[in-house]
């Protein structure tokens, strides 16, 4: 029964147009990104970049570089809202429009309907950015005609790598697995409000708020100190996959730090929802 | 089938259901009266586990719903005010979906239902198209499964057309005369309730006014409907001469207890009124209902009722 209810709960929540918002508007971001990097200016940094290193920029200006360009700048823009969006929805919208009630004059226990919720809201989670992966390598091989070998740049941890088109493709798909995993924590963060008494969006707004101030603070120089408590610091860990040598121990470390935060999030929520009370209007 | 043993409830500083206790036989269909914000919807919510009582307990079929729900909601069908459903998903998707919180979806069994309350021809259709009617009808089907043994119903007749509350009040009626279901019917629609519920339960500002069979009170009192050539002379001689007990401006008249309709036109014609009409008027559950919660003491014989019932 927990499968068939887990399925019907997909149902509902893939059924709903609401839910493809995100779907749609990364491939149309990932383009208007594709255009920007077509201008001179754009060119010219990046060029000036690879010629810091000693590379060439028709060597590096490839589709495996603009695939990994396009989610670094696309998940940072939007990324977090559209988890945000639906996950803060997940609970207080059927709250909200009343249909909870109905299901909660049914035999089913309320940690065993949180359990399913939850599951669906991280089904939904893995399965977007999986398709902000494949459609930004995507976009990037169609763009540049081919993979290519891939250049990977991102001041914020000190990276600066170059690889040839294999080892690239298999660093990109794995950075896509540790995004899906790492990057659920928005998702918890949504559904926890999501289980208090409040409006959907409301549930979505603190959990931008809280995603906000986390990265916030954790780029002030004041708070280096405690950087390993920040979300964000562990929340990129699929950046990490691209260094020379690949710290596996500390991704694996950030992903545990930030599955305990979820599933801590996930028994705050669902021990919120198991108090309250549901009654009409 | 449903025992209610001093639940209490309250919403900070507002009383919302006071010491109530009920006892709700198996089989019948049991009406649940009171104003807007009587405590209607937040008994039916704690017998539901939707809402925790500060204290009291609530047994459907002798099992305790705060203990353990899962087992005592396992046949129970409920449905409130507005039926709420997925509108982008079929109304079959949607049967299924809320039938599988309880048990797996027997298809046969729906196609039953479905035809039980007269949806078969638009169930494919996604609920967005639904009128109000076919939304209730849903909502009807969706507690009959998979095989509940009581239906609690919150207004399921509201904001129906009349031949839709028809409709509903025969179905409730085959449903409790040919499959034996007790049912719980929460009303403002008075009429309704008359038609079908022979017990009930008068519910005001969250404290229990009346419990039990309602017609044997109705009937026992013995108003009359009576129309003289000079009307308040008339009553006025009649409440003196001990006939009568009470009289409204309308024409309505309490007989006194040992007093009966040939009496009381003996005694006019005796004193040479003119009688233009008397009759017997029996009073509708609207009457008895008003009696009740608009007056402070309760009506005569209810105290009696209760403690019968």
């Amino acid at each position: 029964m927990f499968w068939r209810q887990l399925c019907n709960e997909l149902l509902k929540l893939f059924a709903r147009k609401r839910t493809y918002i995100g779907f749609a508007a990364f491939p149309f971001i990932q383009i208007l990104i594709l255009f920007l990097l077509r201008l001179p200016k754009a060119q010219k940094a990046f060029s000036n970049v690879l010629a810091g290193g000693g590379y060439e920029l028709k060597e590096y200006y490839s589709g495996l570089t603009m695939g990994v360009l396009l989610i670094i700048f696309t998940f940072a823009l939007l990324g977090v809202l559209y988890l945000a969006l639906v996950s803060g929805d997940i609970v207080a919208k059927e709250s909200e429009e009343g249909s909870l009630r109905l299901i909660l004059s049914r035999p089913i226990s309320r940690i065993r309907l949180m359990a399913i919720k939850w599951l669906a809201c991280l089904v939904y989670g893995v399965t977007l950015v999986f398709f902000i992966g494949f459609t930004s390598l995507l976009a990037g091989v169609i763009y540049r005609g081919g993979l290519g070998n891939l250049f990977v740049y991102s001041p914020p941890e000190h990276l600066f790598a170059v690889f040839d088109t294999r080892e690239g493709l298999w660093r990109f798909c794995c950075s896509v697995a540790v995004l899906a995993a790492g990057y659920q924590v928005v998702v918890s963060l949504g559904f926890m409000f999501s289980c208090f008494n409040m409006k959907p969006a409301a549930a979505t707004i603190l959990t931008l708020s809280v995603m906000f101030m986390d990265f916030v603070l954790r780029n002030i120089p004041f708070f280096s100190a405690f950087q390993s408590w920040f979300i964000a610091h562990h929340a990129v860990a699929y950046i990490r996959i691209f260094n020379e040598v690949i710290p596996w121990w500390n991704i694996a470390e950030s992903l545990l730090y930030l599955w305990a935060i979820n599933l801590s999030l996930w028994i705050v929520g669902s021990a919120a929802f198991c108090s309250r009370d549901f009654k009409s209007g | 089938m449903v025992s209610i043993r001093h639940l209490h409830k309250t919403f900070g500083a507002r009383v919302a259901v006071d010491d109530l206790s009920l006892e709700i036989p198996r089989g019948e269909i049991f009406g649940l009266l009171g104003h807007n914000g009587a405590g209607k919807s937040t008994t039916i919510g704690m017998l539901l586990g939707q809402i925790f009582p500060d204290h009291g307990e609530a047994m459907i079929g002798g099992i305790d719903v705060f203990r353990n729900r899962q087992h005592a909601l396992s046949r129970v069908g409920a449905i409130f005010e507005t039926p709420v459903f997925y509108d982008y998903l079929s109304g079959w998707n949607n049967l299924r979906i809320f039938c599988e919180y309880t048990a797996p979806f027997d298809p046969v069994r729906g196609r039953e239902i479905v035809r039980l309350v007269g949806l078969e021809n638009r169930i494919g259709e996604r609920v967005g198209n639904y009128s109000h009617g076919m939304r209730q009808r849903l909502a009807l089907a969706q507690t009959l499964l998979p095989n509940p043994e009581l239906l609690i119903l919150d207004e399921p007749t509201d904001g129906l057309d009349p031949e839709g509350i028809h409709e509903v009040r025969n179905l409730i009626l085959r449903l409790n005369r040919e499959q034996g279901l007790t049912i719980i019917f929460s009303s403002h629609l008075l009429g309704e309730v008359q038609q079908l519920c022979s017990h009930l339960a008068v519910i005001r500002e969250g404290s229990l006014l009346f419990a039990g069979q309602w017609q044997p009170f109705v009937n026992q009192e013995r108003w009359i409907f009576l129309q003289t050539d000079r009307q308040s002379e008339a009553e006025a001689a009649l409440l003196s001469a001990g006939l009568l007990q009470r009289c409204h401006p309308d024409g309505h008249a309490l007989m006194a207890p040992d007093r009966n309709i040939p009496d009381i036109a003996e005694w006019l014609v005796h004193h040479r009124h003119r009688i233009q009409t008397i009759r017997p008027q029996e009073k509708t559950l609207e009457d008895f209902y008003l009696d009740l919660v608009r007056n402070e003491s309760r009506p005569e014989g209810v105290d009696r009722l209760k403690a019968e019932n």
